[in-house]
């Protein structure tokens, strides 16, 4: 078989601006996750370089690439990713006490931001027990629980009716637009595409085209 | 704080582990339990050798007729030689002295009394005799003594009445098993007992002793145990010494030794005597009892091994499994010192559930042991097994660290999974 080396993105040349609201979009396989994994740290460039607040992130190391996304980044899966045996409480107020918040400060935080996602009433309930568009719900709490600049979110409807959906797609606007956040969204939901302020058009790899 | 969360998903992981993973840690359980059992039953036999011996006073030197060679001298003392007086004479379970040995004799005795640091010597002769009381007859065991040396060296003090005194005739001092336990009808102060057709008073009854030997005789002057056991004058079952201090003990004993093997005409091969001390045979069974313990904790050590690759196991299992919360908990800022600490602790847990299962298993055995081998005896009596509360600590500290020790590789492994590999695993 032997191994095929494939370039999942190539000549890519971007800037985002701190407090936009971009979309990514293209076919599957195109490079939207390997492109938003590179920006969260999840991932490293075989070359290339990233800069985040001016600081090339593609030589970190996997300590600092860790306090980046602990402190910086807010991510948001499509599969949601919670921890299965936590509760919502607990999955919020976990990337806090990776940071060294005290309990009793990431218990307020985590409270505070769950009422502010509705699910105020659901604090204590496991992942299982909780609807998609909850879970979906939760995770934003989790993802916004650092106070982070940037809130990556990848399909992140991709698993939720259009109701769920489009809340999922209105938090994020307003954490866009009334927080100030700089909102990153690989989609292929044309809906939740036009609602941000630039399109990223992706095609093997390569941008083709912006808006 | 950082630890204290990663203890907390530590726990967390193992309260929510599959049946499955638990059947890894039975290693650990059966471990655990053979080691704390195996110590249990080896403390318990050096608490019945202090039992037996320890009353008898660090001061003492035994000399008894017949010599054994090397070996597992040990137990032999532990029949009836190591009580004080009861040295090498009565009977049937002592050691065989040799056909040929020669008695115990006055000069022998003279030989000794010399030696520097000697303090008192008492010359023994002992055996088996009836005793009647109230029509009811028991066969007893009877120490005659130097009175005025026995006095002196006795280390059990009096219950009632009084020790032996110079020139005393037809009085004994009885052990406290023989006052309360041999006839129905106790035995009191100023009781008539009759031995061999003779009339005895008794004048003192014994506290109950450190020595098993001591509270199952009776005692009486030399000169009347003579006439009720047949024995020749000048002639000893075996001497008794008490020396000025503890630490001399040695010392005297090898200096006993070479005189005696010289007034006595024998070499180191055709030795007929054994000059020992109660501490030197105590140490000796205690000695043989840590590598019989010793022995057998080795071979419990393997079920260890065996469990701590178990858990290995489990870990790699569970490294697996978790893989993607992994991911998740690496991108939401998990560092990899955290991922590892969280899965150290996990297995460090897995391992400390064993050894707690393991001690308790191992404690039921040890207390259920003594009654169900009630009717097997072993040298020292019965079987008796003792929990120290250091042996359940030691035993759990040990199953935590083979559980963490066993988690060092795969919780290496977590900690290195790169983020977008490892949420990728479904
Ligand atoms: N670990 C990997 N090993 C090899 N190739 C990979 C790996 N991850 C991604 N790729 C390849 O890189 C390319 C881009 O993948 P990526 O996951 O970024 O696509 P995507 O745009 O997110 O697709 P989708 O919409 O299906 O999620 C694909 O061709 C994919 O096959
Ligand atoms: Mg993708």
């Amino acid at each position: 078989m032997g191994e095929v080396e494939v370039q999942a993105l190539r000549e890519i040349n971007i800037v985002i601006l701190k407090g936009d609201f971009v979309a990514i979009m293209g076919s599957s396989g195109s490079g939207k996750s390997t492109m938003i994994n590179l920006v969260g740290c999840l991932d490293l460039p075989t070359r290339g370089t990233i800069y985040l607040d001016n600081k090339d992130i593609s030589k970190l190391n996997e300590s600092e690439l860790a306090q980046i996304r602990g402190r910086k980044i807010g991510f948001i899966f499509q599969q949601f990713n919670l921890i299965q045996n936590l509760t919502a409480l607990g999955n919020v107020t976990l990337p806090l006490e990776f940071q060294e918040y005290s309990p009793e400060e990431a218990r307020q935080i985590a409270m505070r931001l769950l009422t502010a996602v509705g699910l105020g009433e659901r604090m204590y309930h496991l992942p299982m027990q909780l609807s998609g568009g909850q879970q979906q719900r939760v995770a934003i709490a989790r993802a916004l629980s650092n106070n982070p600049d940037v809130i990556l979110a990848d399909e992140p409807t991709g698993n939720l009716d259009s109701k769920a959906g489009s809340d999922v797609i209105n938090l994020l606007e307003d954490l866009w637009k009334k927080n100030g956040k700089t909102v990153i969204v690989v989609t292929h939901d044309a809906q939740l595409a036009q609602r941000a302020r630039r399109m990223i058009q992706l095609k093997d790899g390569q941008i083709v085209g912006k808006a | 704080m950082r630890l204290q969360k990663c203890f907390e998903l530590a726990l967390n992981i193992l309260i929510h582990s599959k049946l499955r993973s638990w059947l890894t840690i039975i290693g650990i359980v059966i471990g655990v339990g053979a080691i704390v059992s195996i110590v249990s039953i080896g403390e318990g036999a050096q608490a019945s050798v202090q039992e037996r011996l320890g009353g008898l006073g660090a001061d003492i030197i035994t000399v008894s007729p017949g010599f054994q060679r090397a070996s597992n001298g040990g137990f032999r003392v532990l029949g009836g030689g190591g009580g004080r007086g009861a040295a090498g004479g009565d009977g049937e379970r002592s050691a065989t002295p040799a056909k040929s040995a020669k008695n115990i004799t006055q000069k022998d005795l003279q030989v000794i009394r010399p030696i520097a640091n000697v303090l008192f010597i008492n010359g023994i002769v002992s055996g088996k005799a009836k005793m009647t009381s109230l029509a009811k007859t028991a066969s007893v065991s009877i120490q005659g003594v130097d009175t005025f040396a026995w006095k002196n060296i006795v280390n059990t003090e009096l219950e009632t009445g009084r020790y032996l005194n110079p020139g005393d005739v037809n009085v004994i001092v009885i052990g406290n098993r023989i006052a309360k336990s041999v006839f129905k009808q106790q035995l009191v102060l100023n009781w008539m007992v009759t031995i061999k057709d003779k009339p005895f008073k008794i004048v003192g009854i014994l506290k109950q002793s450190g020595a098993v030997e001591e509270d199952n005789a009776i005692f009486m002057s030399i000169t009347a145990a003579r006439q009720i056991l047949d024995k020749e004058n000048d002639n000893f079952d075996s001497i008794t010494i008490k020396v000025s201090n503890p630490d001399y003990v040695d010392k005297i004993i090898n200096e006993t030794d070479t005189k005696l093997m010289l007034s006595r005409h024998v070499t180191d091969k055709t030795k007929d005597f054994t000059v020992t001390s109660p501490k030197a045979i105590q140490e000796r069974i205690v000695e043989a009892t840590q590598t019989f313990t010793l022995f057998l904790g080795a071979i419990a050590a393997v079920s260890l091994i065996v469990g701590a690759v178990g858990i290995a196991n489990t870990m790699f299992t569970a490294v697996l499994e978790k893989t993607k919360e992994i991911g998740i908990m690496k991108a939401i800022g998990a560092k990899n010192i955290d991922i590892m600490l969280i899965f150290l602790f996990n297995s460090g847990l897995v391992g400390l559930v064993g050894g707690l299962l393991g001690v308790i298993a191992g404690s039921a055995i040890s207390l259920a042991l003594p009654n169900l081998l009630s009717g097997f005896s072993v040298p020292g009596g019965k079987i008796i097994t003792v929990l120290p509360p250091y042996l359940l600590i030691s035993a759990l500290a040990l199953s935590l660290l083979i559980g963490m020790i066993a988690g060092v590789i795969p919780a290496y492994r977590a900690s290195k999974l790169k983020p977008v590999d490892a949420l990728r695993y479904e």
